[in-house]
């Protein structure tokens, strides 16, 4: 099932080098991103000092009904701004600023998620100080649900998010990812606080049980349930930044139901790895059925696949680094002066081209001001090609902002099946684009609801075939830099006119395939038929 | 040819095989981690003239800040042929594969400047531990006793702890017998000037300003510690420093800064190249004229030379202009007319 390689990287390299030429003859449809910042009504700066050199994420999610995608963005040491998407149907996008009850300071980033299963979207801000869980009542306002569901804030320098439903549990488990001590701004060096792992309370119980240490913990900057061996109880990565650990390295937790969290280690085939994470995307690139994970850091970024089948109980956690083969290294700038690494932060994948090819956004910026970092540095747009590799079009594309970059989120604002972009900046405003032509590819857009407490379907995989070619997406709540979403999951499709869809629902049932129309919004409940939905 | 290899600064070692076991023909690949960054075109223009006089070849690969590029660089290195390696890496602790695959094909390597954590790798670097002596015994030469702060290089960087060490061995007689008190030392984040400013002017606080002399990791916090003395009218108190920035040096020369300890990039690219022509000739490591044991900060012992650099004070600024590293125009800009010997 899954192609093992073992071409060595100087085999690939050559070989890379020798299809140069067809390749950059080979047609990707480069799509074209209109920056409407200033129109937008986007107009929130993720400010502060020393706390906040992390975070600056956004939450992207519906919260009025009306299924387009709603914004708040982290104002760090500033209130975080919620606004409305009044973005018309394949307009231009405008965002209406409102008061929701999200507008509380010291927030480095945000995920939305159904934690009650009201079917009303929830919010978890991370902040310098307590987090917050904050309750949906409808409308987009929101309120303090800490207390009543149990859920301890703390009081630390929260960084990093992810969340699931563990099996046979009615309430989510969350994880929380903490950076440096807070009072150790003096000598913060190998001062990195415990993560946190809030479990429920019990197994019907809709409360949080106190937080569970996640020791050791090395100063993360993204987390994530993934389930990455496909053995249906998903796993907690976690990235890790090395500027501030002493002796640490990136974890991979593994989380079955009613026991404590272990660390893999050596003995599971696990080897260390020292990078400055910050970030973390996942998509199945080479459709064999299990995710590559990208990891955003200083100068290299890293691509990771699984390297070892294992035997019978499926592959070991052995990652090997394919970033530099596939030209997603994305290590300095690629425009202006390109002396100086890069800083990258937000990733994500996304097919912003619909050719069927998940693409890769990264948002990028110095930490402040270190001066052996690039000062003036691009985010990136790396589009895949139809052998793998990707093509940087961020400028051809039109969004090579150099502001301070942060985290972000690819969504379809506007609800015409081309996904757009946000981007939280450091000490100027968040800003955004419209992806205006995206090329002659098809889409679809889906959302996942089953019955019972986890309404949104975490931990499922929805799959997509056209041909013999099967896409697949795992739903997950995290990664990323401080940036969640909730919402649409879009898929590219190329040229087909329409694509076989079914869902592993997260308890392992496989839905029936279901043959659906190509740019068209449907929304898949468990056990029924696809229902198309419209825009208007 | 001959000549030029025993024309070795008398600050270096001279190496001790260079009459007999000259390598012939070898090839010495060098992996470079940013070859974009001027400073390394110095070194490189030493170390390719000291290859090509042994009558060897040079060739190079540019890794462009990419960890994962320089591994695939030092196989196309070794792929070409290459009998030894000099390895500037960009991430030290990434090159690990890259080294284990030149040792098992029997190629030596030197890590060059940066240390590579493996045992079969050669280090060559100039010795931070003296640096830090020289800072410290500059500054007590013209300030014996009284208050003293340090302003150190980042604690992630792991030479910071290196030259602190080196200033605290020099100082610790005077600082047992209390005529040196250490009334502030802190760590600069990133190298940061302006962190530099900020530490040293708390420390000035902390301390109503009564400090004597300031004993700082090199000339870009030195920058910030004279910055923040000027803003006092303290401007002129013993300040140390490194790297010979023309900045600095002309803080010398104007008599705000008392030592600039420069490490003469030439002398670490010929160095390089005569190690890895006797590595390539094999000659064993801890053959090496100079070669001492290692011990890393991850506990693995590598052979090693560690080169000596020059402590620049207002008495031997010539030696600078004289090796072409900075015009005298820049030296002396602001020099009051006879008040330097540099600069008449």
């Amino acid at each position: 099932m899954r192609p093992v390689r073992f071409v060595s990287p100087l085999l690939a390299a050559v070989l890379l080098s020798a299809a140069m030429p067809a390749r950059a003859e080979e047609a990707v449809a480069i799509p074209r991103f209109v920056e409407e910042t200033a129109s937008s009504g986007i107009d929130t700066v993720y400010e502060g000092e020393w706390e906040f050199m992390v975070g600056g994420g956004a939450a992207v999610f519906d919260c009025d009904g009306d299924r387009k995608a709603d914004v708040l963005v982290a104002g760090g040491e500033g209130p975080a701004a919620f606004y409305r998407n009044a973005s018309a149907v394949g307009g231009a996008l405008r965002f209406e600023r409102q008061q929701s009850g999200l507008e509380v300071s010291g927030v480095s980033g945000a995920y939305p998620l159904d934690i009650d299963g009201d079917g009303i979207q929830d919010v978890v801000l991370l902040r310098v100080g307590e987090n917050l869980a904050m309750r949906g009542l409808g409308e987009c306002r929101f309120e303090r649900a800490n207390e009543a569901w149990g859920f301890d804030g703390g009081d630390a320098w929260s960084t990093a998010f992810a969340a699931l439903w563990e099996r046979g549990w009615a309430f989510p488990t969350l994880a929380v990812g903490n950076y440096i001590d807070r009072e150790q701004d003096a000598f913060p060096w190998g001062s990195c606080t415990d993560n946190w792992l809030h479990r429920p309370a019990g197994v019907v119980t809709r409360s949080f049980a106190p937080p569970l240490p996640l020791t050791p913990s090395y100063c993360a900057l993204s987390i994530l349930f993934t389930d990455w061996n496909r053995s249906g109880t998903p796993d907690l990565r976690v990235s890790n930044d090395r500027e501030y650990y002493k002796g640490g390295q990136e974890q991979l937790w593994r989380v079955v139901p009613g026991q404590a969290p272990e660390l893999y280690g050596p003995s599971d085939g696990w080897k260390p790895l020292r990078i400055w994470g910050m970030g973390i995307a996942s998509h199945d690139l080479d459709l064999d059925g299990y995710p590559e994970y990208f990891l955003t850091s200083m100068a290299d970024n890293k691509l990771q696949t699984l390297s070892d089948p294992g035997a019978d109980g499926g592959p070991l956690p052995v990652f090997e680094d394919i970033a530099f083969s596939l030209g997603v290294t994305a290590h300095r700038p690629y425009i202006g002066e390109t002396v100086k690494p890069s800083t990258a932060w937000h990733a994500q994948f996304e097919d912003v081209n619909n050719d069927g090819r998940a693409d890769l956004f990264i948002g990028k910026g110095n930490v402040a001001k270190m001066p052996d970092f690039a000062a003036d540095d691009p985010n990136n747009l790396l589009l895949q090609r139809a052998d793998g590799t990707f093509l940087e079009a961020g400028d051809t594309a039109g969004i090579a902002s150099t502001a301070i970059g942060r985290g972000g989120a690819l969504a379809d604002f506007n609800l015409d099946g081309r996904l757009d972009m946000l981007v939280v900046n450091r000490w100027s405003t968040a800003q955004v684009w419209r992806n205006a032509e995206s090329g002659p590819g098809r889409w679809l857009q889906l959302e996942l609801r089953q019955p019972g407490a986890n309404r949104d379907a975490i931990g499922a995989w929805i799959e997509v075939r056209t041909g013999d070619r099967v896409q697949r997406r795992e739903v997950t709540v995290g990664g990323g830099h401080a940036s969640g979403q909730a919402g649409w999951r879009h898929v590219g499709l190329g040229e087909a006119r329409s694509a076989e869809v079914r869902v592993l629902w997260p308890d392992g049932e496989a839905g029936d395939w279901q043959r659906l129309d190509a740019d068209g919004f449907f929304i898949i409940e468990r056990g029924r038929s696809a229902v198309a939905w419209s825009p208007g | 040819m001959k000549k030029t290899i025993l024309a070795l600064s008398c600050a270096v070692f001279s190496l001790s095989f260079a009459g007999g076991a000259l390598a012939k023909d070898k090839t010495i690949g060098v992996s470079w981690s940013n070859f974009q960054e001027e400073r390394w075109k110095t070194d490189e223009a030493a170390m390719k003239a000291a290859i090509e006089a042994a009558g060897d070849k040079y060739i190079s690969a540019d890794a462009q800040s990419s960890a994962a590029k320089q591994l695939t660089d030092v196989e196309a290195l070794i792929a070409q042929g290459a009998d030894a390696l000099i390895i500037l890496a960009q991430d030290a602790s990434a090159i690990g594969p890259a080294v284990e695959k030149a040792v098992n094909e029997g190629i030596p390597v030197v890590g060059y400047d940066r240390l590579i954590e493996n045992e079969n790798a050669f280090y060559l670097t100039f010795d931070n531990k003296e640096v830090g002596r020289m800072q410290a015994r500059e500054v007590f030469k013209v300030q014996p006793e009284g208050n003293y702060a340090f302003i150190k290089g980042s604690s992630s960087d792991p030479n910071a702890d290196f030259l602190f060490s080196g200033q605290m061995e020099v100082l610790k007689e005077a600082m047992d017998s209390g005529k040196i008190k250490n009334v502030g030392e802190a760590y600069t984040d990133g190298w940061l000037p302006a962190n530099a400013q900020k530490n040293m002017e708390q420390i000035l606080t902390a301390n109503n300003n009564e400090i004597d002399a300031v004993v700082a990791s090199n000339d870009g916090t030195a920058g910030g510690v004279v910055a923040a003395l000027t803003a006092q009218g303290l401007a002129g108190i013993p300040v140390s420093g490194q790297d010979g920035d023309h900045a600095a040096l002309n803080r010398v020369a104007l008599g705000t800064q008392t030592v600039s300890v420069w490490k003469d990039a030439r002398e670490l690219g010929r160095n390089a190249a005569e190690i890895a022509s006797a590595l390539a000739e094999g000659t064993e490591m801890s053959a090496i004229a100079n070669a001492v044991k290692f011990t890393t900060p991850g506990g693995k012992e590598v052979d090693a030379v560690f080169l000596t650099p020059v402590p620049v004070t207002k008495d031997n600024l010539a030696a600078v202009v004289d090796a072409g590293w900075i015009s005298k125009e820049a030296l002396c800009q602001g020099v009051a007319a006879g008040s330097v010997a540099a600069c008449n």
